[in-house]
């Protein structure tokens, strides 16, 4: 259970959210909307502690739990998991022994047993086939000379591999052809579980079609301005976000 | 703790051992001290000296660790122990490749050598190895002769503990190794604990076809104060491979001064130092290329914590004959602390017209988004800023293809992480 109760975050002294207030069950799939600019970004670097996101005031929940004080590995081990809206190309690091450090490090702040070499490779093959990533992807340096699609697929292979608690999902299917995004939000759909929620923030209509939301919020200048369930979705692809936001003031 | 190292004391340790010298040694000694006692222990008024003043280093004091890391031992290899400057035959197996000791080769009175030792790429003006060349006594000479590849690689592994190494004049140690037409060769250079004052000239003559592969490891502790120079001609068709990894010290420097002496030589080195604390790690090239078609490469990796000090000089001349001399050269520096300073320092002395010459250096820090990303995935910092670190020195350690010395160069590599990169910058 996340509950995230109005929140003040501060990016390079500049206020961007400013009483931000949310909360997912488990089991429940939130999606967030809202305009460029609107703060969903800073929204998912600051549940996932990212430096320079200073929290001013409020609270986020985990699980009971304040985290706003722990590090990105901490919360990381708790099981808040964060696919990046621009995943990031990391030159001299291989995909496979990142995968294998990441799941390895997680275990043990988890004071879990680690995988030996041969359960990570059938439970990586096994992971990388369901969302078509070659053998080649793999060996590769993280990310490096990945496309756009390719990025978005590595991150659903790292969540799917990670198995969080929350998985907050920074415009999933931005730059996704239509294979790729159904074979994405599979992907996601198939990770549904009732001890497991999901924050799906996106642009587009389309994505959930795929992956159907149980409640749907509207961030807009810090804020959630607006919460429905997913025909909001529908009304804010015909008439904006201008004309639902001032309708409902 | 250390004795001072003056001037007046070398040149009187020059003088004695001129005295005991042969007639073909002694020419070489009057002509290297003569120009040595002109210019004396270089400073930073020493324009090739200006980032690291020797003579003011040795006037330091330094407190060497009880504790020091051990050599490394490269299985399958020739050794030739130098402990505290000393051969020590009795670690040693290196005559089993027929290499002799430098101190029997000086002793006669007629050496095949005595036309190579200092001719190879004569540096007549380079106070370091003119002062290696009038105090030499202990090193090794190897000679591979025609067509002959030395199946095992011969280890020159230098060890100091700290426990003789306090001398006056310090300890000079000479390196000649002669690669024959269609020779090959692999040399694995380990230099550890902490020589109080110590200067190491290698020099290399590398015949037409012939290569040599040259790994170089500087494994210093804090205390260690050393100046090395590598000083080579590369013959028509033959390669240098280097690849140098150095940690630097109170003090260390290591030149690589290469001649690229025939048409199709090539000299490639890679390297990659880390250095922490206060060391000081120079880095000095200067690749000379004298005759057309010759090509160089030198890719300095080096990343820098606590309050280090790194410097990379790289020199590509280009003499007027050297037509479609194809030189690169590239300097990257991660800097890990904001007290960490690295300088590069570029120079090209180009007097032919059609050459390729490039040469480029970064200074940066370790990216925060990607170090960012692998702690969002649960990858602990210092796990991860080790991991970055790595990464980005990786490229360089690849490039040894001997797995058992890429494996001691990776170790080595691991072990200062685990000692310094979980260092934050952002915290000082
Ligand atoms: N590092 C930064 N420095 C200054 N301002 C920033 C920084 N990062 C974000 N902002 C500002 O914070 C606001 C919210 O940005 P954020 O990235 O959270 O928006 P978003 O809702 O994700 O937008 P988009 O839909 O375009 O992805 C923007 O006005 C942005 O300019
Ligand atoms: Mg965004």
């Amino acid at each position: 259970m996340l509950e995230i109760k109005d929140l003040h975050v501060n990016v390079f002294g500049k206020e961007i959210l400013k009483g931000l207030s949310l909360t997912v069950p488990p089991g429940e799939v939130h999606a967030i909307m809202g305009p460029n600019g609107a703060g969903k970004s800073t929204t998912s670097y600051t549940l996932a502690g990212r430096a320079g996101y200073e929290v001013t005031g409020g609270e986020i929940d985990f699980y009971g739990e304040d985290v706003t004080a722990l590090s990105p590995e901490e919360r990381a081990a708790k099981g808040i998991f964060l696919a990046f809206q621009y995943p990031m190309e990391i030159p001299g690091v291989s995909t496979m022994n990142f995968l294998k450090t990441a799941m390895n490090a997680q275990a043990k702040l988890r004071n879990e047993p680690e995988l030996d070499a041969a359960q990570f490779l059938r439970t990586v093959r096994a992971a990388a086939k369901e969302l078509n990533i070659s053998e080649d992807m793999l060996k590769r340096p993280l990310n490096v000379g990945f496309s756009g699609g390719e990025k978005k697929r590595n991150e659903t292979l790292q969540m799917a591999l990670l198995k969080p608690r929350l998985a907050i999902l920074d415009e999933m299917d931005s730059g996704l052809d239509i294979d790729a995004l159904k074979l994405v939000a599979e992907g996601v759909n198939k990770l549904r579980a009732p001890d497991r929620s999901f924050l799906v923030i996106t642009h587009y209509q389309r994505l959930l079609d795929y992956i159907v939301p149980d409640v749907i919020h509207i961030l807009s200048g810090g804020k959630i301005v607006m919460s429905g369930d997913k025909s909001l979705a529908l009304q804010l692809e015909e008439n904006g976000y201008d004309a639902v936001i001032n309708k409902a003031a | 703790m250390a004795k001072v190292v003056s001037l007046d004391n070398l040149l009187a340790s020059v003088a004695a051992r001129r005295s005991e010298a042969a007639p073909w040694l002694g020419a070489l000694i009057d002509a290297a001290s003569e120009k040595f006692a002109h210019v004396g222990l270089p400073n930073r008024r020493i324009e090739a000296w200006r980032y690291s003043d020797l003579a003011k280093a040795l006037h330091e004091t330094v407190k060497v660790e009880s504790d020091l890391d051990a050599p490394p031992a490269l299985a399958e290899a020739c050794v030739a122990a130098f402990e505290n400057g000393v051969l020590d035959d009795s670690k040693s197996s290196y005559c089993a490749m027929g290499a002799q000791s430098l101190r029997k080769v000086l002793a006669e009175k007629d050496s095949p050598f005595a036309g190579i030792i200092g001719r190879i790429n004569p540096q007549a003006d380079h106070p370091i190895i003119n002062l290696n060349t009038a105090l030499m006594e202990e090193g090794l000479v190897l000679h591979v002769p025609k067509g002959v590849t030395l199946a095992t690689p011969l280890h020159l592994r230098f060890n100091w503990s700290g426990v003789d190494a306090a001398s006056a004049d310090g300890r000079h140690l000479r390196i000649l190794v002669v690669l024959d037409e269609d020779a090959e060769a692999t040399l694995f250079e380990s230099h550890d604990g902490a020589p109080s004052f110590a200067t190491v000239v290698t020099e290399l003559s590398l015949a037409p076809n012939s290569k040599l592969t040259h790994v170089r490891l500087e494994n210093f502790a804090a205390a260690a104060r050393q100046t090395a120079a590598t000083v080579g001609s590369v013959g028509e068709k033959a390669a240098y491979r280097g690849f140098y990894f150095s940690q630097g010290g109170h003090f260390a420097r290591h030149e690589a001064l290469m001649k690229l002496a025939g048409e199709e030589a090539d000299a490639r080195i890679d390297a990659a130092y880390m250095v922490a604390d206060k060391r000081h790690c120079d880095n000095t090239t200067v690749m000379d290329h004298a005759v057309p078609n010759t090509t160089s490469t030198q890719v300095f990796r080096g990343v820098l914590a606590g309050s280090s000090r790194g410097v990379y000089q790289g020199c590509v001349k280009v003499a007027q004959a050297a037509q479609k001399t194809d030189a690169r050269q590239l300097s990257r520096a991660m800097l890990l602390s904001h007290r960490a300073e690295i300088v590069t320092k570029p120079e090209l002395e180009i007097f032919a017209d059609d050459v390729k010459c490039s040469h480029g250096a970064t200074a940066g820090e370790l990216d925060a988004n990607a170090l960012f990303f692998l702690r969002a995935r649960g990858i602990p910092e210092a796990e991860a800023r080790a991991m970055l670190v790595e990464a980005f020195l990786i490229e360089a350690m690849d490039t040894v293809e001997n797995e058992a010395m890429r494996a001691i160069v990776i170790a080595c590599a691991h072990t200062w992480m685990l000692r310094h990169a979980g260092e934050a910058s952002h915290v000082e």
